[in-house]
This record gives structure tokens, sequence and C-alpha cells, in this order.
């Protein structure tokens, strides 16, 4: 009966249920769109807050307002990737040990990790990836245009900033499943993320090296624009290093908290 | 005239808010773990804020007419501040709505906005001294403001009055669950607008002066700018300087328009309920 | 021919849970010292399930049904014992082990709310990588079965109970598992849905696929059930035959009686009241190898002006208080 390997089955499964979710995201279409709007809105507090700084004639020192925004927009293009894709995993898990349907997922046979993302796309957030890339474009249009090798590697460590979202991610539902019901959890996440969006230069020694080194969350914006900006920094290579180990680490966390929660039933 | 007409038995309705209030207290007690998340949440975002404005500052010496002093304090003072006055009574509201668990007040001799307001009461006891009193401590210890309000008694009021502020504009948007059924997309709108017309995100002044002028006479700045001004000691919003007592005067005016709204509001909205049916 | 599917020996479980307190005080002291405590919800229990088999878990809240199966589903391990489910350990093969499984949970629904189970159905195909021709087979002839043929295009959230249970049933065994689970599945259904899905159970099992059922509804394990297991207190109390049960457990009766009078004491042999529920109403146990139903109706007949008396099966709670008088009475012969 089971002609097909794993992998293709994977992909399938998961393509199936982002069809799912879209047909049923539609069946509200009025507050889908309302919805996206908040989202974009709601994403904008950062490059409005750095609006009023520069329209006050201040600015973040050595800054200049479009190599600020596209830090910014980087942070928003990556999470509205993130988002939709795999971020949703994070609400999914937390109402299913609420509602305690995490139980079917364990009935599946497919890996936890992937049923759970695969059952949580969420269109609502694309508004975020459109909504950066639209501030990204802008910012560009006002800096001198990148080289090519600044590309290659703006898109590496891009890449990285989805994996410091994944690592995110994995450790988010993990603690949903031991901390039942508890949706501050995504307020954790958006108070330690904001240390992203702004220019590093700003925090303190202490500050700077913990979000290089031991969570490297400039990644999720200020390194892959500081490369396309050829502001190129030291810390760079730590925060790549440091982003491998900690992406391990959110796994083990996350292996650890399901063996727990399917040793004593949630 | 919910309000007005229950006046002279608000000696009965003591003991009514304590046995709710006592009740919301205890059932939230339970999720105190999930209070305390903001013990983490406020003091780092505070970090942040605080970083932003002392770089930005380094370029200028007074923006938006606060210095660095006063623009670090305001994020202190407006936060803790929150702590005593959220709220979340729309979300409840629209969420007995929806499932149809509003019927059964109206089967109850308690009008739902008083049980709503005592839920608040029980609700913010806890986090008094689950989210309010320790940030209030990190913030004066580790981060050096001083939390000390200019005129002690003036400030009280104006924090109640802004917590009953909070609640009505909240149930307001509650109320709206009458007439709509998916409703999280339009209240996450409305939060987001109030919390940017209250002074949540940056001080008013920084808008435009046009904009300031509209803010005056909107209830949204009274609810967390107003309060914040009041603990700091002066007042100003588009070119326009109040006394402090003057300030509080007017917000506890605004109190009373509300009030007057959610009535009449409340009273559309049951009516529509019923007529629709349970 | 008959082979065992399942076994399962000395099954333990045993939960740990910290005492939590209600004061900041207690708070602030759990943070460095948690007192434990420790819950056995599987004391060690055996069995043996073969291929084909119809059985009917029983049991109280709490017993340790839904532990059984959630350690037999794979979803919870166990403290210490064995389980082979098909050659696979479940906790240990879980992903090769559910290809072989199906479950259906009366309270947590596998469809998706907001969709046509059909959708659903498409997602179940992928998952489980059935093949197209037999996937469409199976669905036919399930929707048949079942008689839903049109519902499965709807929204699901617009479905009845009964026709969004079906589709439970369909979504569970779409990839053709050989054994299937099914907590409590026919609760707070009609008449009617009971009927059809009971029908379907059996007619499953006809083919080969061995149900393992639990449930607190004794008239579920009457109609579909041949063999049944009794657990109490995370031991099995009862394991044999439906009919070896109600050997046991026939003599007694629940009765509600309703009086125009207010009612006293009842003088009846063999009468328990277990419940006053007001003064004209009582809820009682009847043994009757005491008084013979006859006799009783006889003699409340004489005693009360009635207005109502309702005889049916007795709850599981006074089946097992029954079943251990039965042994001791046993014991003691």
């Amino acid at each position: 009966m089971i002609a097909e390997n794993q992998f293709i089955r994977g992909v399938k499964a998961h393509f199936q249920a982002i069809k799912a979710a879209l047909a049923g995201r539609m069946a509200y279409r009025g507050d889908f769109l309302l919805s996206t709007i908040i989202m974009l809105m709601a994403e904008m507090f950062a490059p409005a807050i750095t609006f009023l700084i520069y329209s006050n004639g201040a600015s973040f020192p050595g800054w200049g307002i479009y190599e600020v925004l596209l830090i910014q927009s980087i942070f928003m293009m990556a999470r509205g990737i993130a988002f939709p894709f795999f971020f949703g995993m994070v609400w999914n898990t937390l109402s299913r040990v609420r509602e305690g349907t995490l139980d079917i997922l364990l009935i599946k046979p497919l890996g936890l990790v992937h049923l759970i993302i695969m059952t949580a796309f969420d269109c609502n957030d694309i508004g975020k990836l459109f909504g950066g890339v639209l501030l990204f474009a802008i910012s560009m249009k006002h800096l001198p245009f990148p080289g090519f090798m600044q590309w290659v590697q703006f898109l590496l460590l891009f890449i990285l900033s989805l994996v410091m979202l994944f690592a995110f991610a994995l450790i988010m539902s993990a603690l949903a499943i031991v901390w039942v019901g508890n949706s501050r959890i995504f307020e954790m996440f958006s108070a330690v993320t904001s240390f992203s969006q702004y220019p590093l230069s700003i925090f303190s020694k202490p500050i700077q090296t913990f979000i290089t080194v031991i969570i490297p969350l400039g990644l999720l914006g200020f390194f892959p624009a500081s490369v396309l900006l050829g502001k190129y920094s030291p810390q760079i290579t730590a925060a790549i290093v440091s982003s491998i180990f900690f992406l391990i680490a959110s796994f083990w966390f996350f292996k650890k908290m399901v063996r727990q929660y399917t040793s004593t039933g949630g | 005239m919910i309000f007005l007409s229950s006046m002279g038995v608000i000696g009965k309705k003591i003991e009514f808010y304590k046995t709710v209030a006592f009740v919301t207290y205890k059932e939230w007690a339970a999720y105190r773990s999930h209070m305390a998340v903001s013990l983490f949440v406020g003091p780092v975002f505070f970090l942040v804020q605080y970083f932003i404005w002392h770089a930005v500052f380094t370029t200028r010496g007074s923006l938006g007419g606060f210095t660095l002093e006063q623009m670090v304090t305001y994020y202190g003072i407006s936060s803790v501040i929150s702590y005593l006055t959220f709220d979340f009574a729309d979300w409840n509201l629209q969420m007995l709505i929806r499932t149809g668990k509003f019927a059964t007040f109206l089967l109850r001799p308690v009008t739902h906005v008083y049980f709503a307001l005592a839920q608040k009461i029980g609700h913010r006891i806890l986090s008094f001294w689950m989210e309010f009193i320790p940030v209030y401590l990190i913030f004066i210890f580790a981060f050096g403001i001083r939390l000390v309000p200019r005129f002690p008694v003036w400030t009280v009021i104006s924090i109640l009055l802004s917590f009953i502020l909070a609640f009505l504009v909240n149930y307001c948007i509650g109320i709206s669950g009458f007439w709509l059924i998916r409703t999280n997309g339009l209240r996450q709108a409305l939060h987001l607008f109030k919390d940017i017309c209250a002074g949540v995100f940056i001080p008013l002044t920084f808008f435009p002066s046009p904009i300031q002028k509209i803010l005056l006479f909107m209830p949204f700045q009274y609810i967390t700018f107003v309060p914040t001004r009041v603990f700091i000691g002066s007042y100003e919003l588009g070119g326009v300087s109040f006394s402090i007592p003057e300030i509080v005067g007017i917000q506890a005016l605004m109190v009373l328009a509300m009030v007057l709204f959610v009535t009449i509001l409340w009273k559309k909205g049951i009516k529509r309920f019923s007529g629709v049916g349970i | 021919m008959n082979k065992v599917i399942i076994r399962v020996k000395d099954l333990r479980k045993t939960y740990k849970t910290y005492k939590r307190g209600e004061s900041f005080k207690d708070t602030v002291k759990s943070l460095f010292a948690r007192q434990s405590i420790n819950l056995d919800a599987l004391k060690g229990i055996s069995f043996e399930i073969e291929k084909g088999e119809l059985l009917g878990f029983l049991g109280p809240n709490g017993a340790g049904k839904s532990t059984t199966l959630k350690i037999l589903t794979g979803i919870l391990y166990p403290t210490s014992g064995d389980v082979y489910a098909m050659g696979y350990v479940p906790w240990k093969d879980r992903k090769r082990y559910v290809t072989n499984i199906g479950a259906v949970f009366g309270q947590k629904s596998q469809l998706l709310w907001d969709i046509p189970p059909a959708d659903a159905f498409y997602m179940n195909r992928s998952i489980y990588g059935i093949a197209q021709k037999t996937f469409k087979n199976t669905l036919n002839d399930m929707t048949d079965l079942l008689d839903v043929g049109d519902h499965i295009h709807r929204p699901t959230r617009q479905l009845s109970l009964g026709e969004r249970m079906k589709c439970e049933f369909i979504m569970a065994m779409l990839h053709r598992p050989s054994i299937v689970f099914l907590d409590e599945p026919t609760i707070g259904l009609d008449i009617l849905s009971r009927e059809k899905i009971r029908q379907f159970i059996l007619e499953m099992n006809k083919s080969g696929v061995t149900f393992i059922l639990t449930t607190h509804d004794l008239s579920d394990i009457e109609h579909l059930a041949k063999r049944v297991i009794i657990v109490n207190h995370g031991d099995i109390v009862f394991d044999n035959s439906l009919d070896d049960l109600r050997r046991h457990t026939g003599n007694i009766k629940l009765i509600r009686l309703s009086s125009h009078d207010e009612i006293g004491d009842i003088q009846i042999r063999g009468v328990e009241v277990t419940e006053n529920l007001s003064k004209y109403n009582v809820e009682m146990i009847l043994d009757t190898t005491q008084t013979g139903l006859n006799e009783f109706v006889r003699q409340i007949g004489i005693q009360f002006r009635l207005s109502d008396l309702i005889i049916e099966e007795p709850p599981i709670e006074d089946m097992i208080k029954e079943l251990y008088l039965d042994r001791e009475a046993e014991s003691k012969k």
C-alpha cells in the first residue's frame, strides 16, 4: 500500500495541507484581508519609530534612515517567510496541547515536527512578506547598489536568519508543550527579537556579545543588512557558528519536551 | 441609564464586587506563571527602548519636547501604568457572545458591565503584586529611573480614571460582537489604533501638530498619555497645556462621556441580541 | 487461524505530579523544592488480543482506560512492561507502527473545521501515501456503508454531529488499518447514527479488522463486543466474554422511582437506595436474586402511588462493585 518513499510522501502531504489551509482561510475572506493588513501594520512599529526619529531631525549615530530601514525590512522579510510557512507550528502546538489533539498527530506516520508544521500553514502572515519586500525595495533605491558577492553573502546570511527563526519556532513549540495554554511566549519572542531591528552599535558591549555569540539575534536583520551596506563587522563569523549551535540546541530541547509529553500524556 | 439609576444601591453592590473580584483572582492565580512572563518581557522591551533613545539623543539634545531622561522615564512610567490599567473586556465579551454563553448573563439579575468590571478588578489586584511591584522595582533599581510621581494624589486619581476608561473603551469594542461574527481582525485593528493614539509606542508629541489637536478630543490619550504626563507633573499636547488638576478634570469628563456612550451602545446591542434570538 | 496481534505484559504507568500550593509563599517554595506525588495509573496489567477480535474496554473515569489506549497507540511511554503490537513496540517504532492502525477519538476531531471532510481525506491520503485507486475504492465503499455520500463535500462545521462522526470513521480507516482504536465513539450521538456506526464497525470487523473499543456506555459493548476487559484503579478486574459478565452482573438493576406521595423507607429485600433525588424521587439498586423483578414491582405497587418507574442497566461503577461482591462471595464458598 505504501508505494512512495518517505520523502516524496512528506512533500506531497505538505502540499496537500497548505491547499487545505488556504481553502479553510478563504471561508472568511473579509476577516482574512483585514487581518493581513493589521499584521502588516503591527509589523511597521520599528520602521515607524525610525521614521519619526529621523523626521524630527535626529538619527542613530553613523546610520542613515534608509540603512536602518534596510535592517528592519530584512527582519520583516525573514518573518514574512517564516510565519506563513513554519512559524505557525508554535500556535498549532499551543492549541493542540490545550485541546488535547496533539495526540492525533502522534498516530500519523510522519515525523512530529513535519506534521506540526504542515498542519499550521497560515497565509495571514504573507502580508509581512509583501511589506518587507516593499520596504526593502524602497530602502535599496536610496542606497548604492551592492556588488554580486555582496548579494551572495546576503543570501547566505538571510538563509541563516530563517534558520534562526526555525530554531526559535522549535524552542517556542517545545515550551508550548510543557507550559500549557500560555500564548504569552509570543510576547517573549517579540521582546527578544526587538534587539535585531536596530544597528548593533547602539547597544552596550555585553549586549552586543550576547546577541552575536550567545543567541545570534543580529542575524535576523542587522548582519544580512550590513553585508549589503558594505559595513562588515568582525562579530559576523561568531554569529554564524553560534546560529548552528542554536539550531542544534533547539532540536535537542524540542525532542526532550516531546519525550516528556509522551511520558506524561500532557 | 444603567450606571446612574443604580447609584442608590451601591452599598449592596460592594459585596457583589468583592465576591466576583475574589473569584476572578483565584481563577487567574492558577495562571500566575503566565503573568510572570511580564517580568521578562517588560524589562527586555524597555532595555531596547533605553538603548535606542540613548543612541538617538547623542545626536540631539531634545526631541519632541522631551529630554533623554524624560523620554526614558516616559517609557518606564507608561509601561508600569499599563500593568495597573490593562484590560481584555473586549475579548471576553466577544467570546461570550460568540459561544452563546452571554445568554446566561441575561438570565441573571446582574448587568454584565458590572460583572466584567469586577472581574477586571480581581485580575488587576493579582497583577498588582505579580507584575506591577516587581517591574516597578526592577525599573528603579536596575535601570535607575525615578519612578516617583510629582503629585501622588493626582496621579492615583488619574490612574484610577484610566483604569475605568481602558475598560469602557474595550467594552465598546466588545459590544461590536453583537453585530459582527468573526471580529478578531477588527479587534486587533482597533487595539493597534487605540495604542498608537494613546501614546503607548511613542509620545504623542512626536505626531504632526494637527493630529495632536484631534487626539485631544478622543478618549485614547487619556488611557496612557495623560496618566503618564500627570505622573511626570506637566501636560502639553497640540500646543495646548493644562495644569494637572485641569487635565485630570478633563479626563473625568471623558470617563463620563464614555459611560454615556457605552450605555447607549449597550442598549442597542442588547436589543439586537434578543431580537436575533439566543 | 487465531493469531495474537497485540501482547501486553505487566504494563505499568506511574505519573509523577507536583504538589502545587495556592499562596505566594507556596509558589516561591515550589521554585526550590517541589514535593512530588506518584500516581499509579496502571499497576501491571497483562492481556492478549487476537486478530479479528472486537474487544470492549470498560471502566469508570480515571480507571486507566485511556492510559492503556494511549500506550497501545504509541502516544504514551509506559513506565515499565512490554507491548508487542503486530511485531512493533508502539512507542519505539511509532512511525512504522501507526501506518497499521487507525483511531477515532470521540472527543478529538481529526477533521478540519472550516473545510469539507473530502479535503481532509485527501490530506490523509498523502500522509499515508495511499495509491489513488485504492483510495477511491475505499472511500466509495465507506461512504456507501455509512451513507454519507454528499456530506463529505460540505464544510465540516455545517455537518451534524452524527455526520461528522461518520466522517471521523472514514478518516481513521482510509488507509485500511489492521487495528482500529475507538475511544468513546458514539458519545452524544442520535440513535440512527449510532446504529449506522455500529453496523459499520461490525461489517469492518467481519472483513478482519481488529477493533479495540473503550467506552463507559454499556450499550456500545452489548451491541458490539464479544469480549470485555474491565479496568478499575489501574487493574484488570474482569477479562472474559460478555455472556460471562452478564452472569455476574445481570442480576442487578438500576431503578428510578417517582411517587405522588413522599417516599419514606423502602422495605424490600435486596434494595439499596443510592440517591434521594427529592422527596418524591428516588434512585436505587435492586439485587434480583433476593427479590425478583415481578415481586419487586408488585410490592412497590402496593406501597406507593407511582407516577413513574424506570428500570435500566446499572452504570459501570455499580457493576464493578457487584463484581467485587460476587468474587468475595465465591471465595467464601
